[in-house]
């Protein structure tokens, strides 16, 4: 039986340009990451190619990853999350100019919606979130990228969990999932809509109808449940959730 | 100092579920450098690496990490 190598000495060895290695780290993360990906956009074409865009990002950048010592594995899942928001957000723009302009934002989300359902979103062209600020810090200050589209905070490398860290909720995975289930339905549909249709309060309120302080008050609510259980179940095993 | 009323916004700030209006208010704190917010924006990465999770694993057509290798290998002609 063959011993599993760490995910960082695998981000070491693609930091020397590797293939060997970034095929292995990709076997061993693509379940996770096209899982979230595929359901965040609405066609399997799109989030192939953020898939691929994504890998490749990590073949350029794996050097100042390793150099940090931060995790590969949440370096992958925050960076594909943040690209497929940004996609999803831009194929979102697209059909609102596409739609007759009398028919607003609802409309757009419908066309949106259709699209996702029938998954015949034609996929875009590569495009870039990530803008270099002094320090080497990513553009985390102007909530836009260069095309227009607003994104979600790009995270810097330096804000990354360490591998330990991200060790220790791995092996606690599953409780944790237990955790964003046993949020109560409204709370959970509004954190859903942030996390997987990149949605913000604002667009959240239209979407389900609902006063936006409601909708600030169900996520911050279920953001400091999901927190709180986090350190819990990380912080001791005896927590019982 | 004066940072605690932030404390539940860093993780909606990385989803980019936050307004505008909050978004600018925080970034100009991160910028001012306070080391609380700097922790705390580091365990609410933790906590958006979960929620990435929380969704069932799936697996793209094979064709999908042919095509990548075959990209990186034109991309880096003297790899390996």
């Amino acid at each position: 039986m063959s011993e599993e190598l760490p995910a960082e000495q695998l981000l070491a060895r693609v930091a020397h340009h590797d293939i060997d290695a970034l095929s292995e780290l990709y076997d061993r993360y693509v379940p996770r990451i096209y899982g979230m990906v595929a359901r965040i956009l609405p066609s399997r074409a799109s989030a192939e190619e953020v898939l691929q865009e994504l890998f490749l990002r990590l073949w350029s950048e794996s050097a100042a990853l390793n150099e940090q010592g931060k995790s590969v594995t949440a370096w992958l899942i925050v960076t594909a999350r943040e690209a497929a928001v940004h996609r999803l957000r831009a194929l979102r723009k697209k059909a609102a100019e596409a739609a007759p302009s009398n028919h607003g934002a609802e409309t757009t989300k419908k066309v949106l919606h259709r699209q996702r359902a029938k998954s015949v979103v034609p996929t875009s062209s590569t495009e870039k979130s990530e803008v270099k600020s002094p320090g080497g810090i990513s553009e985390a200050w102007r909530g836009h990228s260069p095309d227009g589209v607003s994104v979600a905070c790009p995270v810097p490398i330096a804000w990354l969990p360490q591998p330990s860290e991200v060790t220790r909720i791995d092996d606690r995975l599953v409780l944790l999932c237990k955790v964003i289930d046993q949020l109560p339905k409204p709370q959970r549909q509004a954190l859903e809509l942030a996390v997987f249709d990149g949605l913000n309060e604002n667009e959240i309120a239209a979407e389900l109808g609902e006063p936006l302080g409601k909708v600030r008050t169900s996520l911050r609510a279920a953001l400091t449940f999901v927190k709180h259980r986090r350190r819990a179940v990380c912080g001791s095993w005896a927590a019982n959730i | 100092m004066g940072c605690q009323h932030l404390d539940e916004l860093y993780e909606l700030w990385l989803l980019g579920a936050l307004s505008e209006a909050n978004s600018r208010d925080l970034r100009e704190h991160l910028a001012r450098g306070c080391p609380h917010c700097l922790g705390r924006i580091r365990e609410a990465t933790e906590t958006v690496y979960v929620l990435g999770l929380a969704s069932k694993p799936d697996r793209p057509p094979a064709r999908v990490k042919s095509e990548l290798l075959r990209e990186i290998a034109r991309k880096t002609p003297t790899h390996r």
